[in-house]
């Protein structure tokens, strides 16, 4: 019996997830978590741009949050903040 | 009217991106492509072209912004030589595994050390299995033809490859030559303007190049593979229409010259085969019943050809202008792909590696006489008498034995 793959569309190619993909968490890796003071926050949407893996949640109502469960502790949102509201926490000072 | 052109390889290749509309193309300057991208700026500049030069801060990145356009559905080129095609070595298997169909000139330079600017194959074929399609020309003119014949192959929707135009540097991207540049309406009639299936589009968001997981690797790489096959019956239909539409009728796989009646061949590709070929008629004159096979296609690589071919020969002569040192038979690449095309071939001739051309310099008629002489020695022989010849270095001729010879003696009496 031949065995049977887990078949890819052409090139990989995907449409945009709407969901997130439970077996492919990717944000345990991280060791450095940002941390937004949205007292400083400007909801400018500088961050939600920038982020390479769209880990930047935006609303009108809560402003900036992060997708913890992708995000990879780049630090590509605090440097570009203008007005420095992200700082780069390090993992072990949570909990979880 | 098509238009006679005197010009070089490289404006060749100008002009067939011209007449291919290209959306984009990304340059970084290192000699010999820089010819190329200064061309295609004057066009831009004087209104004849209408496409965004995107100037990179190396090659890795100029490889990446054609990538990245051609996501995003443009008909995209690039191009480089020698170091600056090692430099942007990462991006060679996302751009074929990501299916992106862009066009780089590769103008061949030798890479470091020394910092020679000479052509040599070596730094196109190091990229020989990353899924790109390529081969070389000989001439200006084929530069200009293989352009157009490869966009056409590479974005055909079955295929969707990546392509590399390879030339000699210098000698074909430099010394000006005449050839003809096509007229637009043959070129809208063969290559049609590039609509890729998928494309970035916020209305319609895709993701291209996501980790996968490793049980989605292997049908992946199957299918890279299965698309290499599909790309030589391509090359048959395309090559064929080509022909009838500019009336340049060329070899889809190996162009055979004076083999006829030939026992042996010398087999090589690009610009060397130019001298070859008027060195052949000399040898003809002499009584040597040699003739020539010129590869048009590296990768996909000819086998099947090869295979129907060279058992009509009894000896042929590999004719290396790159390195692979330590390769199986001590000469190139070419010689390696060569006897594993055809060693399980009943009938198959001996095949002779010969290292010549390197650093950029011309293989002179007297080298092909020499190789002629050691190749007729070796079907004499009926079988290979040394490997790993180094044309000038370790030729196996009577007259290097007699000079090692006497050498030896001298030697002797002086110990
Ligand atoms: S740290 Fe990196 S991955 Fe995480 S939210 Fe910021 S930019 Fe995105
Ligand atoms: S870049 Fe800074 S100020 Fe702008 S939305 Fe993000 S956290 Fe707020």
């Amino acid at each position: 019996m031949s065995k049977t793959y887990k078949q890819v569309p052409f090139a990989a190619i995907v449409p945009s997830p709407t969901v997130s993909n439970e077996h492919m968490v990717t944000g345990n890796w991280r060791y450095l978590r940002p941390v937004v003071d949205k007292g400083q926050c400007t909801q400018c949407k500088t961050c939600w741009i920038f982020c390479p893996d769209a880990c930047v949640d935006f609303s009108k109502d809560e402003g900036v949050d992060f997708n913890l469960k992708y995000c990879k502790g780049c630090g590509v949102c605090s440097s570009v903040c203008p007005v420095g509201a992200i700082s780069r926490v390090p993992e072990l000072d949570f909990d979880e | 009217m098509p238009i006679k052109k005197r010009g070089t390889g490289l404006t060749a290749v100008a002009d067939a991106w011209q007449l291919a509309d290209i959306d984009v193309t990304a340059s970084y300057p290192i000699r010999p492509y820089t010819a190329v991208m200064a061309e295609v700026a004057k066009r831009i500049a004087n209104g004849l072209m209408k496409c965004e030069m995107v100037h990179g801060e190396g090659e890795h990145a100029q490889f990446s912004i054609a990538h990245g356009a051609s996501m995003a559905g443009a008909r995209a080129t690039t191009g480089s030589s020698g170091v600056g095609v090692a430099y942007a070595f990462e991006t060679y298997s996302p751009i074929a595994g990501g299916r992106c169909p862009i066009q780089a000139l590769i103008a061949d330079r030798t890479l470091d050390p020394p910092g020679d600017f000479g052509s040599e194959h070596t730094e196109c074929l190091n990229l020989r299995d990353n899924g790109w399609i390529y081969g070389w020309a000989e001439n200006a003119q084929e530069s200009l033809d293989n352009s157009l014949m490869f966009f056409r192959i590479g974005e055909d929707p079955d295929i969707m490859l990546p392509q590399i135009v390879a030339m000699d540097g210098y000698f074909v991207s430099h010394i000006a030559q005449d050839y003809e540049m096509p007229d637009q309406e043959q070129v809208d009639k063969f290559l049609p303007p590039f609509k890729p299936q998928f494309r970035l589009d916020v209305n319609n968001p895709v993701i291209m190049g996501p980790q996968i997981e490793p049980e989605m690797g292997p049908p992946l790489e199957w299918d890279r593979n299965v698309v290499m096959d599909r790309v030589k019956e391509k090359i048959v239909a395309v090559t064929e229409e080509f022909g009838k539409i500019f009336g340049r009728k060329y070899a889809p796989f190996v162009e055979e010259y004076m083999t006829d009646d030939a026992d042996m061949v010398f087999l090589l590709q690009g610009a060397h085969a130019v001298t070859c070929r008027s060195a052949i008629r000399y040898l003809r004159q002499a009584g040597y019943k040699v003739g020539m096979c010129r590869l048009r296609w590296f990768r996909p690589f000819p086998d099947t050809a090869l295979k129907a071919i060279l058992p009509k020969f009894k000896v042929v002569g590999v004719v290396d202008t790159n390195t692979s040192y330590g390769a199986a038979g001590g000469s190139g690449v070419l010689l390696v792909e060569t006897r594993a095309s055809v060693s399980e071939v009943p009938g198959k001739p001996l095949i002779q590696g010969f290292t010549s051309g390197l650093g950029g310099e011309t293989i002179t008629h007297e080298e092909f006489f020499k190789m002629a002489e050691m190749m007729k020695m070796t079907l004499e022989a009926g079988r290979i008498i040394q490997d790993a010849v180094w044309v000038n270095f370790n030729d196996y001729l009577p007259a290097v034995s007699e000079v090692q010879a006497a050498e030896q003696q001298v030697a002797q009496t002086k110990e």
